[in-house]
């Protein structure tokens, strides 16, 4: 008889439990690696940033000598100069600027194993009996024979087989990136200097 | 499949030919330039097509990428990607204002 129990202990999940493990943690070492090349791109990129532009209007009164008001003098109308102030630039790195690298993280693994055992057991059995019977008789002699036969067959089919199949699946997340590599931002109160603000993006 | 925003670092140093070429690389693979830089440039385009963007001579190394709303510049960046997104987008015919 088929032993379920034997047939499943014979799956080698240990192995197919370390191969999944050692295939995902070698690719989480590559995509992180990869990850930190980028951090190094994102880092190494700056770019000159300009905080602010401050736009002012002036008046900007202009006197049209064609025109005469009620009073008899050269009309006055008003307009604007706008004075644009751009501030200091300074140097931000697509890392500081907000550009944040993509890490991936393999979040959930899974191993499928199927199986399917199957046994068939069949017989059969046949037996079948003649009996002949002949007799004859004259005047001096009776004669009779008696003839039987018995025929027995059996016979006994025995199948036995196991499929198997096994699916691993596992789910590839994009994750933030590590807190301690992201930077830090020191604002430092221009009119009030004790007035310090530490943040991380 | 799916639109993503990416690094395209350059490699060796800047020069106006590679940044063409990668950014016409960029284009065919139905995707846009959102910003061009010393080092690389920040495209968007689907995901199935970083093989052939990576795959390109002068491309180092092809990285997704985020923008953090937290970031210093977060706000500006988002400014200038939306600018040079508007550039590119072709509008046909058809389209028009909505009824």
């Amino acid at each position: 008889m088929p032993n379920v129990g034997a047939e499943l202990a014979s799956v080698p999940f240990g192995k197919m439990i370390y191969d999944m493990a050692s295939a995902i943690a070698r690719s989480q070492i590559a995509l992180d690696k990869a990850s930190i090349q980028l951090v190094k791109v994102l880092a190494s990129t700056t770019f000159d940033y300009v905080p602010d532009v401050t736009e002012v209007l002036l008046p900007n009164p202009k006197t049209i000598p064609s025109v005469l008001d009620s009073q008899g003098n050269p009309l006055v109308v008003t307009g604007v100069t706008v004075q644009s102030v751009v501030g200091d630039s300074f140097p931000l790195t697509l890392l500081q600027a907000g550009v944040n690298p993509t890490f991936y993280s393999f979040t959930n693994s899974t191993i499928e194993v199927k199986m399917s055992i199957t046994s068939t057991q069949e017989s059969s059995n046949t037996l079948s009996v003649g009996v002949s019977v002949t007799a004859s008789a004259d005047f001096l002699f009776a004669s009779g024979s008696v003839s039987s036969h018995v025929n027995f067959t059996t016979s006994n089919k025995y199948s036995y087989s196991v499929t198997g199949s096994s699916s691993m699946s596992t789910t590839l997340a994009p994750v933030p990136p590590p807190q301690h590599m992201m930077p830090r931002f020191i604002l430092v109160n221009a009119i009030d200097p004790t007035k310090v603000t530490v943040s991380q993006s | 499949m799916a639109f993503q925003m990416y690094m395209v670092a350059f490699k060796g140093d800047f020069s106006d030919v590679v940044s063409r070429s990668v950014q016409q690389r960029v284009r065919q693979s139905n995707g846009v330039t959102l910003m061009v830089m010393k080092t690389g440039i920040i495209a968007a385009f689907d995901d199935a097509l970083v093989p052939a963007i990576q795959s390109h001579p002068d491309v180092k190394l092809v990285g997704g990428v985020t923008l953090n709303p937290q970031g210093f510049a977060a706000e500006r960046l988002q400014r200038i990607f939306a600018e040079n997104l508007s550039k590119q987008i072709e509008v046909g015919h058809e389209s028009g204002p909505a009824k």
